[in-house]
């Protein structure tokens, strides 16, 4: 297990996961205090709180294996350092956005951190484990909003749908393939981004059908590529400006 | 009107309603009531937490999970339509008066020690 | 978090006519016994007006209060503070909505409270309506707003009507979180770099006048409320309430090397009590009327988040579903 290769392997994987987390969460936490209504902000910011949690438990996870600290990875790398996919980059949006965003993307995190969680890396299925429950309320979450939409109103159905259309194709962009997928298959880390995106597919277009969502024949799924390979969306650099504006203001300082 | 304001995220929102505009939010909009029952752990109570607005049962525990169960420890939460409670007035409170005399429903009314002393002719052993 | 000294109006100081005087005799001995009153307990008109008033500010002055702690959530410096702040907004929303739970009870409304905030009918703490210009201030207002409005809600936790003191509990458990993690960066830029205690001080000497009016005029100039305190519904004077927060805080503030923004703000040493220029108090019935530095944002913005969130709010109405008032 001291091959370099390995190690570099599952930083590729905690990296970009950890990356994820941290800017969805981010974004989900805009909505923060200005929901549309007062039950439903406490649940989307709580949920923005579990996902910035995970990000820093990922950083911590990449600083026992010798990285920098997680507040040094996360508010004080450069843009193209970054490792998260497009579809977390984009902003919030009006609510039927931020629903279906995270929808598409709370699906793939649970069957992720269910296929980590029997993962030969054992902190990595540890946390997987942990997350488990926090995970299905996200999940439990996103399907009644889509389901409860899709039955509601005209404008609802009339908003959602169009989200769907803008947003699936990105959502590809979290299945893009690092460079070693093979490894992680093959030492048992993780059985890669294609088996993910096949059980994804499986279950979002079984819901979708379930509620009345056509979802569109995605031909070129690399049109959303990029993020793992460090090239973003034009949204990322200022959303990472933003976060970092205050520690900046004092290199070195502690707050 | 556009603000410039402090707050990125509010210096984002291309069109804020003006100081003229009326907002009026409609009743119906608040939808209805659930009240929340929380049970801390397996065998204890569940217990009258608060309520929450919400359209139906199912999203009422979506809420009712993050607005009253996101510190300690939580086992189950019901949610209950208000609408659905019955209850007793406060005015009629006095029905639960209990008389001074009921004491026959208490354990402490039934004293039987004096007389199984002397049943036992109060000899031998303590 | 919330700040009081306004939420009685003037009054006439005797029962309404339509309070039955046997009624009313009742209710009082209750309230001298030290039991709670419940929301379908007979109540007089005006303890039931003057309650939905209190709450429902307080309730206004929650998710008021989120706006400008929320300029600084994307903007917070390090995981720590990121994971803090988001925590205690969200809070403030939560208490907003255990506070509007707890005044619906009385018979307004949710929605018609609202419509009362967004037409600028009903008031919310006036601190709220000054703005969060660097980090420091978000420290300030966790550490020393927060404080406050624990002394205010932790005496008025002790109150008569029953589900606010429920909600006030559960809000002060949560508070001693806030005012705990407002404190902890408040320090951290205290005894940082020269820049960072630059910018705490220079936030403290802004907030000052503000938090000095949060508890409301003195009471040899606010309205009479003797009647507010036989029912339990205001159980502390502001000015005893600004004295309780002095003692505790200003030690809190010195003990740092800190200082505060008036040359005359000192502890009696005979009177034990503390000695302090008084604020503007003009100024403060200016930003009350409207003529702050944010009131127009904080109301714009709550007036766009209640018309962006109204599609979602209609499209789940069951018009079959009957509204009853919750209870309890």
């Amino acid at each position: 297990m001291s091959n370099p290769e390995y190690y570099n392997a599952v930083k590729e994987l905690l990296y970009k996961m950890a990356d994820d987390e941290l800017i969805m969460g981010h974004r989900n936490s805009e909505w923060t205090g200005i929901g549309p209504v007062l039950e439903e902000d406490i649940a989307f910011g709580s949920m923005a709180q579990d996902k910035v949690g995970h990000a820093y438990n990922f950083y911590q996870l990449l600083h026992e294996m010798g990285e920098a600290d997680p507040d040094i990875i996360a508010f004080q790398r450069e843009e193209k350092k970054f490792k998260c996919c497009h579809l977390v980059e984009l902003p919030i949006g009006e609510y039927d956005f931020s629903l279906v965003r995270h929808f598409l993307f709370d699906h793939a995190e649970y069957l992720r951190f269910e296929m980590l969680s029997n993962s030969t890396f054992e902190p990595l299925a540890n946390l997987a484990k942990k997350y488990k429950g926090e995970i299905k309320y996200h999940v439990f979450h996103a399907n009644t909003w889509i389901k409860q939409l899709m039955n509601g109103s005209e404008e609802s159905k009339a908003r959602i749908q169009p989200s769907f259309n803008e947003l699936f194709a990105t959502a590809y962009s979290i299945f893009e393939p690092g460079p070693f997928e093979d490894t992680l298959a093959r030492e048992g880390v993780f059985a890669g981004e294609t088996v993910l995106q096949s059980k994804w597919e499986e279950t979002v277009s079984s819901i979708c059908s379930a509620n009345g969502i056509i979802l569109a024949q995605v031909n070129d799924k690399s049109l959303a590529y990029g993020g793992r390979k460090g090239y973003h969306t034009e949204y990322l650099s200022p959303l990472l400006n933003e976060m970092t504006e205050v520690l900046r203001s004092e290199p070195g300082a502690i707050w | 009107m556009k603000i410039i304001s402090l707050d990125p995220r509010i210096s984002r929102i291309s069109e804020l309603p003006g100081q003229d505009e009326t907002v009026i939010v409609d009743h119906q909009e608040g939808w209805i009531t659930y009240e929340v029952f929380h049970q801390k752990k397996t065998g204890t109570q569940h217990t009258h937490v608060g309520i929450v607005h919400a359209p139906n049962a199912e999203m009422a525990i979506i809420f009712a999970k993050e607005s009253f169960a996101r510190r300690g420890a939580t086992s189950n939460i019901w949610v209950v339509k208000s609408e659905d409670v019955t209850a007793l007035d406060y005015t009629d409170s006095d029905i639960f008066d209990t008389t001074a005399e009921k004491t026959y429903r208490d354990a402490s009314f039934y004293k039987t020690r004096d007389k199984i002393d002397q049943l036992k002719g109060n000899e031998g052993h303590e | 978090m919330y700040g009081g000294g306004y939420t009685g109006e003037p009054e006439k100081n005797q029962p309404q006519a339509q309070d039955d005087p046997v009624l009313l005799a009742e209710f009082e001995a209750k309230i001298d016994r030290g039991e709670k009153i419940e929301p379908r307990d007979w109540m007089p008109a005006d303890y039931r007006k003057q309650l939905i008033r209190m709450i429902e500010q307080h309730a206004h002055s929650e998710i008021i209060g989120a706006l400008p702690e929320g300029t600084f959530i994307t903007r917070a410096p390090g995981f720590k503070r990121k994971m803090a702040l988001m925590a205690k907004v969200q809070d403030e929303i939560g208490h907003g909505q255990m506070l509007y739970s707890a005044a619906e009870t009385l018979g307004k409304t949710r929605e018609q409270m609202f419509n009362d905030l967004l037409s600028g009918k009903s008031k919310y703490s006036n601190v709220f309506n000054y703005p969060a210009i660097t980090w420091a201030d978000v420290t300030v207002i966790g550490f020393l707003i927060d404080a406050a409005a624990i002394v205010n809600q932790v005496i008025n936790s002790k109150g008569s009507y029953g589900p606010y003191c429920r909600a006030l509990e559960r809000i002060c458990y949560e508070e001693a979180f806030h005012l705990k993690q407002g404190h902890d960066a408040f320090v951290a830029l205290a005894a940082g770099s020269p820049m960072q205690r630059q910018m705490a001080q220079e936030s403290l000497n802004r907030w000052w006048e503000p938090i000095m009016h949060f508890f409301g005029p003195s009471d040899k100039m606010s309205v009479h409320s003797e009647r507010l305190m036989r029912w339990k519904v205001k159980l502390a004077s502001n000015d005893d309430m600004r004295q309780q927060f002095l003692n505790t805080y200003v030690p809190k503030i010195w003990e740092l090397g800190m200082t505060l923004p008036d040359p005359n703000l000192k502890k009696n040493a005979e009177t034990k009590q503390w000695e302090f220029t008084e604020p503007n108090w003009d100024t403060f019935f200016k930003v009350i009327n409207g003529d702050g530095p944010c009131n127009k944002e904080r109301l714009a913005v709550r007036k766009w988040a209640e018309e962006k969130g109204r599609w979602v709010r209609q499209a789940l109405i069951n018009p079959k579903e009957k509204y009853t008032l919750p209870y309890a």
